[in-house]
């Protein structure tokens, strides 16, 4: 009696149980509709105009960036991402038949980029920013798919596997992660705001991606916000071993004190009087940036200026105070930075604009994270090619030179001179960083997401 | 562009990021400032703008305009650096001699703001590399030209 209505209650709740496995199995391995989904494109037939204006949206998309390596083929994938679960590799996207895309239709192509899902209803890792790409127009995937078809090479180069150890690697709980935290649908205008406006808004969370370094994220790793409705969207962000700073109003560490015109000039010349591009950055500016037209690097910082600050976040104003180096060499790390740091950056902290930044109110100086101050320190800059040319200048790599303790001391010098107001350094964090960064290093536990 | 080096005026054809070294060195051949590192860090390329020693290799040439540079060639044509350079002869501090003449600019530099520098304050200035280890060297002739720094 008994046993019966035990297995009576059972199989009342195996049904449902049942259902929702089902409904679970569906939604993780669904194919997303696509608008595409009947449209049959012959490559042949491909128009050279629309290959043109898809190159130009890979450029807006920094697709180059992570889908290829230093000196190997463009768009041929390989390079390594490491995440705390073991590396991942970016993939061939040449439209290589057999190693690459070149077997994708336009709808398949459609779900991967805007949706992360493969043509085997394999869940793509978020590191490929998909829930940005999400708000790109028809339009432009479908010219995006017409470069990748005609206007790249081929390229046979088998992907690599990712290191990630069963039962981590399963890819279906992606599908739950996705439907949480991305909106699948394409940029809407905002009526209620200008052409300009709106144009730099599709750019900047769609193909630009901004918001994968300069959001924070939450725990699940998802960005908190995906346009300006939320007050987290691109208030900067740490990731990869930098502090990627606030894009919106913020006096301090955001473009506060940028104006339109500078912002412009900052993405086209990879420089202006308040900064130069360095840290993950470069890679943005080398491949993607420098490459928009005149008009959509206006509506892009158009629409960052209209991102308010937060002075709460951001803290009391910056202001410069005259003050020589050479006269505080008292102070730790004065006598450093009177050395090593002096001759470019300037003994009052005003560098030489626009070749070598001022520290006095830059950035890495007065925000809280200290890893972007610490890690161009430790490692450099990259070298900045703009317009084909390579810079005159570049930030030494002072690894080899100067100890953890010495480089605390010359930044926290550097972030409390000239009102800086950033926080102290300490040694250990610039030993943690050293050791993460150290190109030599057998476990890189930073995750590249560019 | 017109630049002053040495109390002369040079017109120089020349992009306004290149290098102030490099116009010494290769448009206007004055070849007694050095290449060392290229990247601020030896001070082979010493020079002095408007008096003050700075690393040649990272000024950008628009930077100077207006400015007054002086470069090795010229440093006995000033009172400091003359002395500078006579004291070096005397205690003969040069072995190879590339980071010299970065060295002497730094000296007269400091000399010129500071006549009776400290012990720390020359440390603190006279921080260009020397291959050869000259530094003992430098640090006697430093000491005995702030000993006569009121002369």
């Amino acid at each position: 009696m008994n046993n019966s209505r035990f297995a009576r209650t059972a199989g009342w709740l195996a049904v449902p149980c049942l259902v929702a496995a089902g409904l679970l199995a569906w939604y993780v391995t669904r194919e997303p509709a696509s608008p595409f989904e009947n449209h049959h494109i012959a490559v042949a037939d491909i128009d050279p105009a629309l290959v043109a204006r898809g190159e130009y949206v890979a450029r807006l998309s920094d697709c180059v960036a992570c889908h290829s390596v230093p000196g190997g083929a463009p768009f041929a994938g390989g390079l390594e991402m490491a995440t705390p679960l073991g590396a991942i590799h970016a993939t061939n996207i040449t439209p290589d038949t057999e190693t690459g895309i070149g077997h994708y239709s336009l709808a398949d192509f459609d779900r991967a980029v805007r949706h992360g899902v493969a043509p085997d209803s394999r869940r793509l890792y978020p590191a490929m920013p998909y829930p940005s790409y999400a708000k790109l127009s028809d339009d432009d995937v479908r010219a995006l798919y017409a470069f990748f078809m005609k206007g790249v090479a081929p390229v046979k180069q088998a992907n690599i596997q990712s290191e990630i150890p069963w039962p981590l690697n399963l890819r279906w709980p992606i599908a739950l992660w996705s439907g949480v935290f991305v909106e699948a649908e394409p940029y809407v205008a905002r009526p209620s705001q200008d052409e300009m406006w709106n144009r730099g808004a599709y750019l900047v969370q769609g193909a630009g991606h901004c918001g994968s370094c300069h959001t924070p994220r939450g725990l699940a790793f998802n960005e908190k916000a995906l346009d300006e409705s939320g007050a987290p969207f691109l208030a900067g962000a740490l990731l990869d071993g930098w502090y990627a700073p606030s894009l919106r109003d913020d006096h301090n560490t955001g473009l506060g004190r940028w104006s339109e015109t500078e912002i412009v000039q900052f993405l086209k010349t990879g420089r202006n009087r308040h900064a130069v591009v360095y840290g993950s950055m470069t890679e943005a500016f080398n491949n993607s940036t420098q490459f928009m037209t005149d008009d959509d690097l206006t509506a892009i910082a158009h629409y960052l200026k209209s991102l308010p600050g937060d002075p709460q976040r951001d803290g009391a104003s910056w202001q410069y105070q005259k003050v020589s180096a050479a006269e505080r060499l008292d102070t730790p790390g004065a006598h450093t930075y009177v050395t090593r740091c002096a001759s470019c950056h300037g003994l009052d902290g005003k560098g030489q604009p626009e070749w070598m930044p001022p520290l006095a109110g830059a950035t890495s100086a007065l925000a809280k994270e200290s890893a972007s101050a610490i890690n161009i320190t430790l490692n450099g800059s990259q070298r900045i090619v703009a317009a084909g040319v390579p810079d005159a200048y570049r930030m030494p790599a002072f690894r080899e030179q100067l100890s953890d303790q010495h480089i605390a001391e010359v930044l926290t010098f550097m972030r409390s001179a000239w009102g800086n107001q950033g926080s102290a350094v300490d040694a250990q964090a610039v030993g943690k960083l050293r050791e993460h960064t150290d190109p030599a290093s057998s476990s890189p536990t930073i995750l590249h997401m560019r | 562009m017109e630049l002053r080096i040495n109390q002369k005026t040079y017109q120089v054809d020349a992009d306004a990021d290149t290098p102030l070294l490099w116009v010494i060195r290769d448009d206007l051949g004055m070849t007694g400032t050095k290449y060392g590192c290229g990247l601020a860090q030896c001070g082979a390329c010493s020079v002095l703008v408007d008096g003050n020693v700075v690393r040649s290799c990272v000024t950008p040439v628009a930077g100077v305009v207006g400015r007054e540079v002086t470069t090795i060639e010229a440093i006995e044509a000033d009172e400091v650096g003359k002395r500078v350079v006579s004291t070096w002869v005397d205690l003969q501090v040069a072995q190879c001699g590339y980071c010299q003449s970065g060295q002497v600019m730094a000296a007269t530099a400091l000399l010129k703001q500071n006549p009776k520098p400290s012990d720390a304050q020359i440390e603190a200035a006279m921080v260009n590399l020397c291959r050869c280890g000259t530094y003992n060297a430098i640090h006697a002739a430093m000491h005995e030209l702030a000993d006569k720094g009121d002369a």
